[in-house]
């Protein structure tokens, strides 16, 4: 009986020892992408003199910022297993009627409003994003469709959507009855205190998001749902109420994203933003959140999205050739896909 | 006489799994023509073992010998041309192909161009089936059989490639005392033209039917082999159990109050046709049914995770309707589920999945209760003597028996007072059972009401306060704890 209480407790050690390693090799993974931005950064400050100046780092932080918006909320389906292809249409969708409201009298139904209060135009362009998201959650839901199949129906949808708002034309078009507001032109171009204002507003956005993930039920009914959906239901977490607010967020920060773009470019259309839900997809992958759901972090996204962002900005000040730079970025996104799944194995293998 | 000759032999071998080791040092061997009985509680390793020799799993260290070769490694292929067939103890057949296709995958024989020659395949499937002295139509789809046929058509299919090495994972879990007499005298016959087989059952009675020898295993190592003669009832369960029956078993008798879950004439899903009963505080109520029987269908329809059919329930005096486990949580009901791994979050700690069922019902964008989980998480690891005692290592790195302390303290933290224990011990190691027996039994004490479903005869008979016996779906006899035994039980089961 003693030996075997020996043997017991010398596996016990063992296990502890074993998972004690794994453990501390979690911890070391999660800071990964931090660690590689920071190398990148350090390798690009050496490699060319202009990567690190105030104009330059602005510039990457502006033009990373829509990635980043989109990434967060794209974040938050993807912690449930599910993934949103639809969020650059979103914003194009929200973009285009934001900006025609701000631009052109509104006239529906045989009723003429006028001129919306600014303010009006943007509530509605960011409530269409939240509308619209929790649409494909509540498609996705209740008929039981894989999330990728119903993001790229309503990815087509909203587009369509987008063109019937312009007419298939750039906004403001040549006969605009006003411009767009200073402000909007600052939040999506201007600084605050020396910082882009998009940059901060990706910032904020990502700190709401981080907190609503970590401290409310509604971020734990996330994790659950996206580690283990038979436990969720077990528990009593509505599966469905959870999806459906995942996809209204990342309709939202979708919206957020496209109406802060038309600040940048001063101006939308309906085509805007094509291709942006893949990056956003790639900075989540990035930035260590698993695609199947149940781990990551909106942190990592947004560091995700900077790794894009500083990548490219990057291989640009290296004269490295526009086609070249896709087969790049491309790689990066494989090569950090194999790692990623190297890592999963080699932890459930200890 | 001559030594008869050693088929396989096992040197020290191991077999480790993340957290758990499964086979700590397994030495034996099987001679031609023997039946080897293999006996073991649930988690003792034995269907590793199995899976082992069958080349499914890969042994972490230790040598297999077959047919005086050492074999470093095993694959499910190596293993068939080595002889050695395996009869799972989960079917592993293709539902959608016909009985026929199934016993010949990929060998169907074929015709001229390589057309496939059913009328042959279907007579020698016929035959094959005729040496288990049964008629099935080997034309008909697998899935249209029953749990007993099917597990016969899986039989026929290992016999078929004439195994010299037969390893049976418990074959007769679900066939009647009839289909069983007949596999008997397939193995008898078997035995004669010199094959050997590795036996796993959990009916002790078998072993005087047909064992020549029976090895023990518990807890992942060899306890002894001892030829049948020696085998009794007594010994090999104090064997299995490595402790006193009182110790693995601390069974107290708690005040008998007043009925927390009354269910009266219950159906749901395919096979749970109609089970009534009255579940009072105090009381451990334990459900018994061999594979099919309807009871893994019990515990899904109580806690409203599967629609009801006909029947009615009702929780401490009220009657209820669950259509949502949220419902039933808000009872005070609390689930244990078949599948420990339905029940947690792998990837996140002792924290998160310990206060899983508190967001039942609440606002999605309440904060959580973080002081109060940190707090009730020390208080459980320390009380049930979780290891590792660590708030911060995911759940994955946990043992069976751990992770199943975790689901405990869940539904006591949420204040649940009528449990549904589903095969409670599945998959976790002697030790850690009997702490979750300890805990059940306090758990009555403090006036809960435990349903409890096991396919575990020992661990019914050494916990339960009347036992509920389940055959097609419906209750074939109520057992007070004076009339438990195994063969009573089994008799009603079948």
């Amino acid at each position: 009986m003693s030996e075997s209480t020996a043997t017991k407790t010398s596996d016990e050690a063992a296990i502890a020892a074993q998972s004690g390693r794994a453990h501390l090799r979690h911890l070391l993974f999660q800071a990964g992408p931090l660690i590689a931005l920071i190398l990148l950064m350090a390798y690009l400050s050496f490699a060319t003199s202009n990567f690190l100046t105030v104009d330059n780092l602005s510039n990457v932080a502006r033009q990373s910022a829509f990635v980043a918006i989109v990434a967060v909320g794209q974040t938050f389906v993807i912690l449930t297993g599910g993934i949103d292809l639809s969020v650059a249409a979103i914003a194009a969708l929200s973009a285009s009627i934001t900006a025609v409201l701000l631009t052109q009298p509104l006239a529906l139904l045989g009723f003429d409003f006028g001129l919306l209060p600014p303010e009006l135009a943007v509530a509605i362009g960011l409530l269409m994003g939240l509308v619209a998201g929790a649409f494909n959650g509540w498609v996705i839901a209740t008929f039981k469709i894989p999330d990728f199949i119903a993001t790229l129906g309503t990815m087509t949808i909203f587009r369509g959507a987008a063109l019937l708002v312009t007419d298939g034309l750039p906004v403001p078009s040549f006969d605009a009855q006003r411009q767009l507001p200073d402000t909007l032109i600052w939040v999506g171009g201007g600084t605050l205190f020396g910082f882009p204002v998009s940059a901060l507003l990706a910032l904020l956005c990502g700190l709401i998001a981080w907190y609503v993930l970590r401290y409310t039920v509604l971020g734990r009914a996330i994790y659950a749902v996206g580690g283990n959906r038979e436990a969720a239901r077990v528990s009593g977490i509505s599966i469905e109420r959870t999806k459906i607010m995942t996809y209204a967020i990342s309709g939202l920060l979708a919206a957020i994203a496209g109406i802060v773009l038309v600040g940048r470019l001063n101006s939308a259309n309906a085509l805007m933003a094509e291709g942006e839900e893949l990056r956003s997809i790639a900075s989540v992958v990035i930035g260590g959140t698993n695609l199947f759901g149940g781990e990551g972090s909106v942190l990592g996204s947004i560091v995700g999205a900077a790794i894009i962002g500083v990548l490219g900005n990057g291989l640009n000040l290296l004269d490295v050739s526009p086609f070249w730079q896709r087969i790049a970025q491309g790689f990066v996104i494989v090569v950090v896909v194999i790692f990623d799944q190297w890592r999963r194995r080699s932890m459930t293998r200890i | 006489m001559s030594e008869p000759e050693i088929l396989l032999k096992l040197d020290q071998v191991e077999k480790r799994f993340p957290g758990v080791i499964a086979l700590r040092s397994i030495s034996m061997d099987l001679r031609a023509g023997e039946v080897q009985v293999l006996l073991g509680e649930n988690g003792a390793g034995k269907s590793t073992l199995m899976k082992i020799l069958a080349g499914e799993y890969r042994a972490s260290a230790g040598t297999v010998t077959i047919g005086g070769k050492a074999v470093s490694t095993l694959t499910p292929e190596t293993a068939g041309e080595l002889g050695i067939g395996l009869v799972h103890q989960e079917l592993s057949l293709v539902p959608a192909l016909s009985v026929t296709e199934n016993i010949f995958l990929n060998r169907l024989p074929r015709g001229p161009l390589g057309r496939i020659n059913w009328r042959k395949a279907h007579d020698m499937a016929r035959r094959a089936l005729g040496e288990l002295g049964v008629s099935i139509d080997p034309t008909i789809e697998v899935r249209r059989l029953e749990v007993a046929e099917q597990q016969l058509v899986e039989i026929a299919r290992v016999l078929e490639r004439g195994p010299r090495i037969l390893l049976l994972d418990e074959p007769t879990s679900a066939l009647s005392d009839g289909e069983r007499l007949r596999l008997f005298d397939v193995i008898r016959r078997l035995k004669t033209r010199g094959v050997g087989m590795i036996y796993i059952s959990h009916h002790l009675a078998e072993i005087p039917m047909i064992a020549d020898r029976v090895t023990v295993l518990r807890d992942g190592v060899v306890v002894e082999t001892l030829p049948a003669e020696k085998a009794d009832e007594e010994t090999v369960v104090r064997m299995m159990v490595g402790r006193t029956l009182d110790e693995q078993f601390p069974k107290q008798v708690a005040e008998i109050g007043t009925p927390a879950l009354a269910v009266e004439n219950l159906a749901s899903g395919n096979s749970l046709k109609d089970i009534s009963f009255t579940l009072r505080r105090g009381e451990i109520l334990g459900i018994y049914g061999l594979m099919g029987a309807g009871q893994s269908e019990v515990a899904p329809a109580l806690f409203g995770l599967q629609p009801i059919k006909a029947g009615s329930v009702a929780v401490d005096g009220k009657p209820v309707h669950f259509s949502y486990s949220s419902n039933a949580i808000a009872a005070g009901l609390g689930l244990i589920s078949r599948d420990r791994r339905q029940s947690l979050v792998p990837m996140q700690p002792v924290g998160p999945n310990l206060s899983l069922s508190w967001l039942s019902r609440r606002r999605l964008l309440a904060p959580l209760e973080l002081k109060r989980e940190r707090e009730e998480s020390e208080r459980y690891v320390k009380e049930l003597r979780v290891r590792p005692s660590s708030l911060t290592h995911q759940l994955m790195f946990f043992s069976g028996g751990n992770q199943q302390k975790v689901i405990l303290a869940r539904w006591m933290s949420s204040g649940a007072h009528t449990l549904i224990f589903d095969e409670p011990t599945r998959g976790i190691d002697v030790g850690a059972k009997a702490e979750v027996f300890a805990l059940m039994s306090r758990l009555v004490n403090e006036g809960a009401a435990i349903l409890m479903i096991s396919s575990e005869l020992n661990e019914l008979i050494g916990m339960a306060d009347r036992v509920l016996v389940l055959h097609g779906g419906r209750v074939t006899a109520e057992l007070d704890r004076d009339q438990l035994s195994q063969e009573n039980l089994l008799r009603h089961a079948s």
